[in-house]
């Protein structure tokens, strides 16, 4: 179950190769293993992130799902630097990464304070190589397109776990709260696809699919 | 009246949204400070009944303001051009798929979803700037009419759907402000702008 991400150049890409990622990735999400079973076998630090939409998913209470958004913030926040400092982007771009980082540490702080209100414990804080828990594939990134490309899966898997995550909520300020998160998490994806000139707004229901 | 006097006049365009049949409660869309305080879903009591009259409610609020704005990209399209033109003609047929989705669940739920208005007074649409402002303001009391209708909803599959549309308004919202040359992303957390 080797899976790997499909990067697309700028401009043209193979429309037959994502339906086939997609489909898969479908298939994965539908038999509960969600995004990328080898991710599981590779014992990732933090276990809530086995899946980050199986996290989600599976998550009994708002204090459960609080920490695997944390955990997936902080994620973003991490990959996000790695963007900035890949020498890879150009000014503007890495104007527009650093707002991102800037963005998901907001949301990251915000939730952190929810937890605690809630009486819960913070997560560990993840790695670098946590990264690959979600979307892998961060050290073979080679330009400001793959960069944009990978931003994408990462913002994607995010607004698809919030997306989830509304089924389960039952706080009703959390439950806005992650609305407000992932409506950003969805504009963050309107820039990154305009980047790379993929549609920018592809679906009436931005579910994190595609 | 002009769309500058519209934008800044708060009574006007509460006045605009009411007699446009949208009934939507202002204000709670600024939680953030207060994030996680005990504040329970107050569907939690009802039984499944006065629960899906409820979603009903909330779902025909909702529906009024996809149908407006259906008519605003239809009544601006005039205005666009290019780019800024096929985004309005895209926006205008999500809008209508919002609209048909929230009219099935409308019906699901054994209720009767509300029609269109035969007119709306919108304000004077004179120029391509002046579509996508309105369109943003539109697009944002939207955002902020659902936010504040989500922990209302009864039904966990309708709270994600409804959290799915929102998330589009705001890529909504993304494309028009960068169209205007504007900051596309300003905040962290996208909250709209109540009626």
């Amino acid at each position: 179950m080797a899976r790997e991400r499909i990067l697309i150049a700028d401009g043209d890409a193979d429309t037959a190769q994502i339906a086939e990622y997609e489909h898969d990735r479908r298939e994965l999400i539908r038999r509960g293993l969600g995004l990328g079973g080898a991710v599981v076998a590779a014992a990732s630090s933090i276990p809530l992130l086995l899946s980050v939409r199986n996290a989600f998913a599976a998550s009994s209470g708002d204090v459960e799902i609080l920490q695997s958004a944390i955990t997936l913030e902080g994620i973003a926040v991490l990959a996000y630097g790695v963007a900035i400092n890949s020498g890879l982007l150009s000014g503007d771009f890495t104007k527009v990464a650093r707002r991102f980082r800037d963005h998901e540490q907001e949301h990251a702080d915000a939730l952190t304070t929810a937890l605690t209100d809630l009486g819960g414990t913070p997560p560990a804080k993840p790695e670098i190589k946590d990264i690959d828990g979600v979307v892998k594939g961060i050290g073979t990134l080679k330009s400001q397109g793959d960069v944009a490309n990978f931003a994408i899966e990462l913002e994607m898997a995010a607004v698809a776990a919030y997306y989830e995550a509304h089924r389960k909520l039952t706080d009703a300020k959390l439950l806005q709260a992650g609305a407000s998160i992932m409506a950003n998490e969805a504009q963050h994806l309107v820039v990154l696809r305009q980047t790379v000139k993929r549609a920018a707004v592809p679906n009436a229901f931005e579910t994190g699919e595609q | 009246m002009d769309v500058d006097s519209f934008l800044r006049d708060p009574l006007s365009r509460r006045r605009f949204f009411r007699m446009s049949g949208v009934s939507v409660a202002g204000g709670s869309a600024v939680f953030l400070a207060a994030c996680g305080d005990d504040t329970k879903s107050p569907t939690a009591s009802l039984g499944p009944d006065e629960s899906d009259e409820a979603d009903v409610e909330i779902l025909n609020s909702a529906l009024d303001l996809e149908l407006m704005a259906v008519a605003a990209y239809k009544a601006g399209a005039a205005k666009l051009t290019g780019s800024a033109l096929r985004a309005g003609k895209l926006f205008l047929e999500q809008e209508q798929e919002h609209a048909d989705g929230l009219a099935s669940a409308i019906k699901d739920a054994g209720g009767k979803p509300n029609r269109a208005k035969a007119a709306y007074d919108f304000p004077e649409l004179s120029s391509q700037t002046d579509v996508l402002r309105f369109a943003v303001d539109l697009e944002n009391t939207a955002i902020a009419a659902y936010i504040d209708a989500l922990p209302k909803l009864g039904k966990g599959d309708l709270r994600a759907t409804a959290a799915a549309i929102v998330a589009n308004e705001a890529e909504h919202v993304a494309v028009l402000l960068g169209a205007l040359g504007e900051q596309q992303v300003p905040d962290a957390f996208v909250v709209g702008k109540a009626a």
